[in-house]
């Protein structure tokens, strides 16, 4: 079964000077350890897509499956357990918390699944050796440079085991060689059998998914299978 | 390790992080606390005071003539007979009475003014504490206290002339010579009214026989029940007014002690309201410099509660470090209070303003822990109702 099904979903922001509207009747499928990659022009709707895939917002018409349920009929406390155990997230300007290390910041989402301590500290310490930072557990993000901030924002994501890990932008803030190394970084987490969705505008990153969607004006107007 | 520690430790480590904002919040509680604390203090202070003193007299029943409070009113008449009478009442166990005249206490050159009490009665037990020398033993003698001995030079064996003035109208009597027996303190003592204390007998001759049968108030201890004594007493064929100790507080208490509760309780609204706004402000501004932060931790699963607990758990640290730290602090300014409040004439050496009493601490915690949960309430309510996905995008677009 698909992870997400999403089908004919519409996001309309109420603004004072009239709605808006972000996503426009997308329908679309996610499949267990599909590559997919967003992409089209500042502004079609990528990312307000990314938050409904996410279950982080909820489509104003249309209906989204997360596992077969309707996350609009979730409570707010549901969807976010749900967010906490399947559902990964790389935020373009990683928001990892500046007065824990490295290691606690990939604790953190362990610790709030309730995964014991002993644990959570073996799996901070494995992720961040699969990440490449292993050296750097004790480190504050102060201490990283932005190309390991991500790294160590991937090492959360994937902290509780998510069958899903969304990037909106994930190497907007980043060089194009250190750019380049996350974009691998999250092959390999595809690879190792995570469902990703990432969110970019730049061509080269989208290029590296299986699946390239290209969306303008709310729309999917293209698909693209390698 | 449960969801309120992990809330704590989180919030901790926030405090920790913002180390400027962390010491303005808990000093600005412990400055507020303290003053909380003392206003407690201060609010029940003199009444709980006076009750120690009056408790610690050997008399537990005060009669007068009137309803007027003892010292202020008529004199009782016929003293030596009514004392007689209330000391044949089976609830009785004895009786002093007590009048005192306004005096001036003159030896060698120096002078000074002060009130000379005289005590008859059936009690060989005197209300004060003898400090030096002896106790008033036969006619001609007194006994002083510090601020008379100091002022006078005078001690035990010394001389001096006392001029006394026993009623309104009349001038001051023929100055009559005494013998300082001891110093001593009387319970209500204050630094520098001078006191002195001698028997009825002698307080009547330097009266010059005026108002030899008067006295202002009669001192009586009952046998372990002040309720029926005073109920005995009222039922004596004389115009008299008995109070127990605990019916002259309640006359304090409704009479000028109040302004101290009111007082107390003005100050208390406002600096409670102001660390309110304190603990609201620190928290509304360091949970709008993170909202970033906090959407992302809500789209990594964190719930509304969660989030919301976190700011609970540091407004809890921010008031609770600073209450701690007001104890001490309020002590300090209570005692430095006390002794500027004791500075005004008249006021007993033992009687204080700042009294502590448990039910003080009590009422101290109850109140931070109030503003801590008000002062978390605006910046919970924040973090709430945060959109997710709209503040993610904010941030990355400013
Ligand atoms: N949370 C929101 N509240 C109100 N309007 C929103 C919100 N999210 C998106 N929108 C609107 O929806 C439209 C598309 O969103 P957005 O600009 O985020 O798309 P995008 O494809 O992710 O663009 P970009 O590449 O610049 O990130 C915009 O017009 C935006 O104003
Ligand atoms: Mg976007």
């Amino acid at each position: 079964m698909a992870i997400i099904d999403a089908s004919n979903v519409s996001r309309v922001f109420p603004m004072p000077a009239g709605p808006v509207t972000a996503v426009r009747g997308v329908s679309l499928t996610i499949a267990e350890a599909e590559h997919t990659a967003i992409k089209g022009p500042s502004g079609c709707g990528k990312s307000p897509l990314l938050h409904m895939l996410g279950c982080v917002d909820t489509p104003s018409a249309g209906t989204l499956l997360f596992d077969g349920r309707d996350v609009s009929a979730l409570s707010d406390r549901e969807r976010s357990l749900l967010r906490l155990r399947q559902i990964g997230f790389v935020f373009q300007r990683f928001f990892l918390l500046p007065m824990l290390t490295a290691a606690e910041n990939v604790e953190l989402p362990q610790a709030e699944a309730g995964v014991p301590p002993g644990e959570r500290r073996r799996r901070s310490r494995e992720l961040l050796d699969y990440v490449g930072l292993g050296a750097r557990a004790d480190h504050r993000p102060s201490q990283l440079s932005g190309g390991e901030m991500q790294r160590v924002a991937i090492a959360r994501a994937l902290a509780n085991r998510p069958r899903l890990l969304l990037a909106d932008e994930p190497t907007g803030e980043l060089d194009e060689a250190t750019g380049e190394q996350i974009a691998a970084l999250l092959d390999r987490v595809n690879a190792d059998g995570t469902a990703l969705v990432i969110v970019t505008h730049d061509h080269e990153l989208a290029n590296r998914a299986r699946r390239v969607l290209t969306m303008r004006d709310g729309r999917i107007e293209r698909e693209d299978t390698r | 390790m449960t969801a309120g520690r992990r809330a704590l430790a989180f919030a901790w480590r926030s405090l920790v992080r913002q180390p400027a904002r962390a010491t303005l919040g808990i000093l600005g509680v412990a400055a507020v606390g303290a003053l909380l604390f003392d206003m407690l203090l201060l609010s029940e202070g003199l009444v709980i005071s006076m009750r120690g003193l009056l408790d610690r007299l050997d008399y537990d029943v005060r009669v007068t003539a009137t309803d007027a409070l003892p010292g202020t009113g008529p004199t009782i008449d016929g003293a030596t007979g009514v004392a007689a009478a209330a000391a044949a009442l089976p609830s009785v166990r004895s009786v002093t009475t007590l009048r005192i005249a306004d005096a001036a206490f003159e030896r060698g050159g120096l002078s000074t003014r002060g009130s000379l009490q005289g005590l008859g009665g059936t009690s060989t037990r005197r209300p004060w504490t003898l400090l030096r020398g002896q106790d008033v033993g036969g006619a001609g003698e007194l006994v002083i206290n510090e601020a008379g001995a100091r002022q006078l030079g005078l001690g035990p064996g010394s001389s001096v002339t006392v001029r006394a003035s026993c009623s309104d109208q009349r001038e001051a009597a023929p100055p009559v010579a005494f013998r300082v027996a001891g110093v001593v303190a009387f319970p209500f003592d204050s630094p520098e009214l001078v006191t002195a204390a001698t028997t009825a007998n002698s307080l009547a001759e330097a009266c010059a026989g005026l108002g030899a049968e008067a006295a202002d108030f009669l001192l009586v201890a009952s046998k372990g029940d002040p309720t029926a004594t005073v109920a005995d007493i009222a039922a004596l064929p004389f115009a008299l007014r008995a109070f127990t100790n605990e019916q002259v507080i309640g006359r304090l208490e409704e009479g000028g002690f109040t302004y101290f509760r009111q007082i107390s309780a003005v100050l208390t609204t406002v600096t409670v309201s102001f660390a309110l706004l304190l603990i609201t402000v620190l928290l509304t501004v360091s949970v709008n410099q993170r909202l970033g932060e906090i959407a992302a931790l809500r789209a990594l699963g964190f719930t509304r509660a969660r989030a919301s607990a976190d700011i609970f758990a540091e407004s809890a640290l921010i008031v609770g470090l600073g209450g701690l730290l007001s104890l001490p602090l309020g002590v300090l300014l209570a005692e430095g209070l006390d002794r500027i409040l004791k500075r005004m004439p008249g006021i007993p050496e033992q009687l204080h303003f700042f009294v502590f009493e448990p039910q003080a601490l009590a009422v101290h915690g109850a109140l931070l822990a109030a503003t801590a949960v008000l002062a978390a309430l605006y910046p919970m309510w924040i973090v709430a109702r945060l959109p997710i996905a709209a503040t993610l995008r904010n941030e990355v677009i400013s």
